[in-house]
């Protein structure tokens, strides 16, 4: 219990730290919106392509500014909060578990953000389906890619390459997050079985999440 | 040092061997000439993914024991493993190519995960490339090490789960799916390859031994050893 609360103020913090900055909001999510006028005005308007490459385009968009967010200048703490952390005895898994809620918050504000920008520049086939099937994939996928981008951004903390390192373990790590969410997102489009894309994220996020707490202490131990 | 030269005269010898053999080995009834790149293909990337599960082992090890060693280990295993998963994954495409039509096949989930793989691997290189730290450096890359791990066991049963373009395993538990003429070249490659393998490690490991022990001569020092400079050599 005390983890988890623990957890929650540390992803507080980051919030209103988040909020302060306001990195994500004002940079990045306008950013990503900008990247989606890029293939149309580089292919022409072709809008039937368009119409067929949207879902594609979102889930690049989603990996590629969804790392930036998660690896966000407001997540990468100082020393000196570091070691505010410390003496105040606040445990390395806590503030895992609590930089990964605050990431998949903003994440998930970001992919809905995304998700309404193609819908209107790309206008891609979107069939009614289950929605909170939907909902819940794109929370899933948020979750790991959270996770998965605070466990990075960890091991690189202090390298004056962090960013650039950083998306290079994400990226090719994000597969099986890509490939859940994409494939549930098209499943419930065609009415197909989403099941097993759906285990396979929930699988991903659980293993982050243990591999995450588990190496907490000893990535804290590298950087003192 | 000598050790090291004669693992690597060893390799050489076994690879000269090997080439003999897979060239003189009988020709594939449909694949023609083609299949002779099998003979690398495979090697190389079975001793791709055996040296990121050594680096697996010895990451674990390095943060159980904390021994430089362990270290060692998962850097040189890494460098042999993306060396080797690197040549396997260009020599399959041209293998690909020529067979498939295609270098590349993107409903073949063996050739996206072990992409996926080599560049994982890519980044433990530049994290360590990244970390001055000695011990920093051990600890990062055994966490990122011991975890990337996971992929390995998943590129090697993807035929397995998935039916696609791409062959299931040469060896299997219940036999080899390989004629017995073919079998002579297919081992004494494999051992070629191993021989490599242990050779590049060992010189890797040796070198950074040199670089450890060179940095700490260089921290006992301090500024009373300062190498002279250029401009002052002119001016004498």
């Amino acid at each position: 219990m005390k983890l988890l609360r623990q957890a929650r103020e540390v992803a507080r913090v980051d919030l209103v730290v988040e909020g302060r900055v306001g990195e994500t909001l004002r940079v990045i999510v306008p950013f990503a919106v900008a990247a989606l006028l890029v293939l149309p005005l580089a292919q022409g308007p072709n809008l039937a392509l368009l119409r067929q490459v949207g879902a594609a385009v979102f889930w690049t968009l989603a990996v590629l500014f969804g790392m930036q967010i998660a690896l966000r200048q407001s997540a990468n703490d100082t020393d000196a909060r570091r070691d505010f952390y410390a003496l105040s005895g606040v445990d390395p898994a806590a503030r895992f578990l609590g930089r990964t809620v605050s990431g998949t918050i903003l994440l998930t504000v970001f992919l809905a953000v995304l998700f309404l920008a193609t819908l209107a520049l790309y206008d891609p086939p979107v069939a009614g389906g289950d929605l909170p099937a939907l909902v819940l994939a794109v929370v899933l996928f948020a979750y790991g890619l959270a996770a998965l981008a605070t466990l990075a951004g960890e091991v690189s903390a202090g390298l004056r390459s962090r960013g650039a390192l950083a998306s290079l373990i994400v990226a090719p790590l994000s597969l099986p997050l890509v490939l859940g969410a994409a494939q549930t997102a098209a499943g419930i489009g065609r009415d197909a079985g989403i099941l097993s894309w759906s285990l396979l994220l929930l699988a991903t996020d659980i293993a982050l999440t243990v591999v995450g707490i588990a190496v907490a202490g000893p990535l804290e131990e590298a950087r003192t | 040092m000598t050790r090291v030269r004669i693992w690597f005269a060893l390799a050489g010898v076994a690879l000269a061997a090997g080439l003999w053999m897979a060239l003189s080995a009988p020709v594939d009834a449909l694949q023609g000439v083609w299949f002779r790149l099998f003979y690398i293909h495979v090697s190389t990337m079975w001793f791709g993914m055996l040296a990121f599960l050594v680096t697996a082992v010895a990451s674990i090890a390095w943060l159980i024991r904390k021994k430089q060693r362990w270290d060692r280990l998962a850097a040189a295993s890494v460098e042999a493993g993306v060396l080797f998963t690197g040549i396997g994954l260009v020599v399959g495409m041209i293998w690909g190519k020529a067979v498939w039509g295609v270098a590349w096949d993107w409903e073949d989930p063996r050739l996206a995960s072990t992409a996926v793989m080599f560049f994982v691997y890519l980044g433990y290189l530049a994290l360590r490339a990244a970390v001055g730290d000695p011990e920093a450096r051990a600890r990062r890359s055994a966490v990122l090490g011991a975890i990337a791990a996971v992929q390995v066991p998943l590129v090697y049963f993807s035929v397995n789960l998935f039916r696609t373009l791409h062959q299931t395993q040469t060896v299997r538990p219940d036999g080899m799916t390989m004629s017995p003429e073919m079998r002579p070249a297919f081992f004494v490659n494999l051992l070629a390859f191993t021989l490599l393998y242990v050779a590049l490690v060992q010189a890797r490991t040796f070198v950074a031994k040199r670089e450890e022990a060179r940095s700490q001569i260089e921290v006992a020092a301090g500024d009373a050893v300062v190498p002279p400079r250029l401009d002052e050599v002119h001016d004498v």
